[in-house]
């Protein structure tokens, strides 16, 4: 097969659309990372669990496509919650590695759950109904309805997180919380509601990706799981530590960049050098693309 | 009888992985590139005898070597950044070894046998104990000498001066460094010897199941090397050996009739331990316990 630079062109244009499942997912790890500078490796699990309970309820009571929508994403920040409190809430902070690995078992237990719930077997997940069916031309390259369904929809749920962390009170007191914890208690902020809220948008947000990851796939399955947290945490690292902007840039290049290396060397090694692209930005850019230069672990 | 002999061959592999999680922790250090070291010592040692027909000792020191330079290379980028950065990047590191195992096709006939790894088919015909007569007793002694082996030069670290220096960066490393130690290669020695144990595992454990495959080698099967050492609690290497034998030992082989229920136990077990017992179950309190016991039999005696 000789690709052609239009086939490169496209399938860069194709991955950027999906990655934006991994920059909501990013976006998702750097608010519990910007709150409490740890790492909440639990989350795509929660998120992936999120979206099955959405599509399990609307199943049950046979709802409509939108609803699933609008649970997946409530399930999956009353999970992010639940995370919190088991993982994260009474662990104290100077055991650093404690919430790491707490979460972590979080994560194969969620896993295992599903897996145990669902027999291990992928369940199809409804299309985009007229979404899946558009394709748009723009001179020689086309556009997946779905995926520009996927990118609109998750550039919303950034911007209105954005909007959040600045322009609400909310916001002001998670930053608040997030820069010094004792100030922000003397001035009246609960910082244990502020972090548990902060899960629970974060879950919010992973519910939906969860969601539309699955929409986007067709079949929701829990072998999601791993590579979207293993991406997730890659547009976080890439992006910056903390950084929202970075998370949500390096979302959108890394699935450009998965995408094309799917085209040139096939799905069995594509992620090998998505995985070496972390490495080389770990050796030469530790602080990631928009990172401000930290020195915390 | 086999059974038995079978869960001691398991314990005997996950104990040489929570150790080799065990050197890193020390430095306070969470990696979960462990599971890559230990399919690099499969691979390497199980390639050796099959397709190089070697024994089986040369087999398995070189493969527990390629590991502990694998670990070494690794070691210097990964060990500049810390802490949650070196979780996202040990992962990835599992991960790519994992993947290029996935895509290694290299086989070639041998006595009339087309042998070696294939792919996604994983690497079967391993059989150098078989081959050689080897009873299963033998391929246990050997396991537990070499658990014992690693067991007592641990042991050892706790009463010289390395060990002390291996605590000190894992309690503090600013007053680490500020006393003189160089603490980015003190934490890539500890990667390197980490490496070995865990390829010397790795080749153990290939040439005993005669068939590894590139899903043996998950991130569930490093955060069980990280766990032992957790959940066991830093303060002794016996710590370590003690979480294996729960956790693998009473939780996975023990609670057979839970079926797929123990895998759900294992990620609860470890919340309710950082939950509780963040320190590890064999802690402090735990040892000074023990030891205050010992004393009090021995006056006894007396």
């Amino acid at each position: 097969m000789v690709i052609t630079s239009v086939d490169v062109i496209q399938s860069i244009i194709d991955g950027i659309l999906y990655g934006s499942i991994y920059a909501l997912i990013g976006v998702g790890f750097t608010l519990i990372f910007g709150a409490m500078q740890k790492l909440n490796m639990a989350y795509a699990a929660s998120s992936i669990a999120g979206a099955y309970c959405g599509l399990g309820i609307s199943a049950v009571l046979s709802l409509n496509l939108l609803v699933t929508f609008f649970l997946g994403p409530l399930v999956g920040g009353l999970i992010g919650i639940l995370v919190y409190l088991v993982c994260f809430r009474f662990i104290p902070s100077r055991e650093h590695l404690g919430s790491l690995m707490a979460s972590i078992g979080a994560l194969f237990l969620i896993d295992e759950i599903i897996v145990h719930e669902t027999d291990g077997s992928p369940l199809n997940f409804p299309e985009l109904g007229i979404f899946s069916e558009a394709y748009f031309l723009v001179g020689e390259f086309g556009f997946r309805g779905d995926l520009i369904f996927v990118l609109i929809v998750s550039l919303l749920a950034m911007t209105s997180i954005i909007l959040m962390l600045y322009r609400t009170k909310y916001g002001l007191a998670a930053r608040a919380v997030s820069q010094q914890m004792n100030a922000a208690i003397l001035c009246g902020i609960n910082p244990h509601k502020v972090n548990a809220s902060t899960f629970f948008l974060a879950g919010v947000l992973g519910g939906l990706a969860g969601c539309l990851a699955a929409a986007a796939v067709g079949v929701i399955s829990p072998l999601l799981i791993l590579p979207l947290t293993i991406k997730g945490l890659i547009a976080t690292v890439i992006g910056g530590l903390g950084s929202i902007k970075g998370a949500i840039i390096a979302g959108l290049l890394l699935g450009g960049f998965e995408s094309l290396f799917l085209l040139v060397r096939g799905v069995n090694e594509r992620d090998i050098y998505v995985f070496l692209l972390l490495f080389l930005f770990l050796v030469f850019k530790p602080n990631g693309m928009f990172g401000s230069i930290i020195d915390r672990d | 009888m086999e059974y038995y002999f079978g869960i001691l061959q398991t314990l005997g592999f996950h104990v040489l992985l929570g150790y080799s999680a065990y050197i890193l922790l020390l430095t306070g250090q969470l990696s979960l590139a462990q599971v890559g070291f230990f399919a690099i010592g499969a691979y390497a040692s199980g390639i050796l005898t099959v397709l190089f027909e070697w024994h089986i000792f040369p087999a398995l020191f070189i493969g527990a070597i390629a590991a502990g330079c694998m670990a070494f290379m690794v070691g210097f980028p990964a060990l500049r950044i810390k802490g949650l950065m070196l979780v996202i990047a040990t992962i990835a590191f599992s991960e790519i070894v994992r993947l290029i195992f996935f895509n290694l096709r290299w086989r070639f006939e041998i006595n009339g046998l087309e042998v070696g790894p294939d792919g996604a088919q994983g690497f079967r015909e391993i059989r150098y104990f078989a081959a050689n007569g080897w009873e299963i007793y033998e391929i246990v002694w050997l396991i537990w000498t070499m658990v014992a082996v690693a067991t007592i030069l641990l042991w050892w670290l706790d009463q010289i001066k390395a060990g002390a220096i291996l605590r000190a960066i894992g309690s503090d490393e600013l007053a680490a460094e500020s006393s003189g130690i160089n603490v980015t290669s003190v934490k890539i020695v500890a990667m390197a010897c980490g490496g070995v144990i865990a390829g010397l595992s790795g080749g153990l454990y290939a040439h005993s199941t005669t068939y590894v495959d590139h899903n043996t080698f998950t991130v569930l099967l490093a955060t069980f090397a990280v766990s032992y050492p957790l959940v066991g609690g830093l303060k002794s290497v016996f710590g370590t050996l003690a979480a294996v034998i729960f956790i693998q030992g009473i939780l996975i082989e023990g609670l057979r009739f839970l079926g797929d229920y123990r895998t759900i136990l294992f990620g609860a077990l470890i919340i309710l331990v950082m939950n509780f017992k963040p320190k590890g179950i064999v802690d402090e309190n735990f040892v000074k316990g023990i030891s205050e016991y010992l004393r009090l039999n021995k006056k006894l005696i007396k």
